[in-house]
């Protein structure tokens, strides 16, 4: 399969012109396999990816950029219920999950 | 999704931002590529399911804004591309991926691909997908639940 998803990158380009994430602590909501999240994170503070499909999150983890091991953290959630304390998070994202 | 923008803001700090990134329905335009020039060959079709979700999804979205949780400060449609290198892989695509949600009628399928055969050598075929991005900004009032 020859699928080229966003060759010209114009979902980054457009999310940097909306959001500084400069040592910001940013909450991916729809994360998937991460192919959004390697693009901004190095700019973050640290970065939370959720998901609910187990196997993306699965192929994230294999995926993940070995300089951002400690920076991301996956976690299986829904954004029904967030496992996270309040006022954690200066960012969220609803990557194609609203 | 009400439940799930209230739970957004639970753990958001005081002006946090939200962000609201998606695809929209609009009959995405389908094309054939090359250096030398673009040619549309025809457009997906929306199925009910997609027109339904962003329905739901901007409904909920002007609920959170009513109830003083978030307010919109920009938003923008821009392109993602889809693309492939031959037109039958397109098709595989559609038909296996997004078929939840569009379809392609026999005629657009055609047109792709007679105008893919005749095309420069270094053609592709490509879906235009339009994305929607909101910047949303936590609100300062403190009506905590």
């Amino acid at each position: 399969m020859s699928l080229q998803k966003d060759p010209d990158h114009n979902e980054i380009k457009h999310l940097r012109t909306f959001v500084d994430f400069t040592d910001k602590r940013v909450l991916e909501i729809g994360c998937g396999e991460g192919r959004l999240t390697w693009q901004y994170a190095k700019d973050a503070r640290s970065v939370t990816a959720v998901d609910l499909d187990t196997d993306a999150l699965r192929i994230a983890r294999v995926d993940r950029p070995f300089d951002l091991e400690k920076h991301i953290q996956f976690a299986s959630a829904n954004s029904e219920y967030l496992p996270f304390s309040k006022e954690k998070f200066d960012i969220a994202i609803l990557a194609w999950s609203l | 999704m009400v439940h799930a923008l209230e739970e957004i803001r639970r753990v958001l700090v005081p002006e946090g931002v939200l962000i609201d990134l998606r695809p929209l329905a609009d009959n995405w335009r389908v094309e054939v590529v090359s250096l030398r020039e673009t040619k549309r060959t025809g457009r997906v079709e929306d199925l009910p399911e997609q027109t339904k979700g962003d329905l739901a999804s901007n409904e909920a979205m002007q609920e959170v804004e009513k109830r003083g949780w978030f307010k919109r400060e920009q938003d923008e449609l821009f392109p993602l591309f889809y693309s492939w290198d031959t037109p039958s892989e397109m098709e595989e695509f559609v038909d296996d991926d997004w078929s939840d949600f569009v379809g392609m009628e026999e005629g657009t399928r055609r047109t792709t691909r007679a105008a893919w055969a005749v095309a420069d050598g270094d053609s592709r075929v490509r879906v235009r997908v339009e994305i929607w991005i909101a910047r949303w900004r936590k609100t300062k009032l403190n009506l905590e639940l």
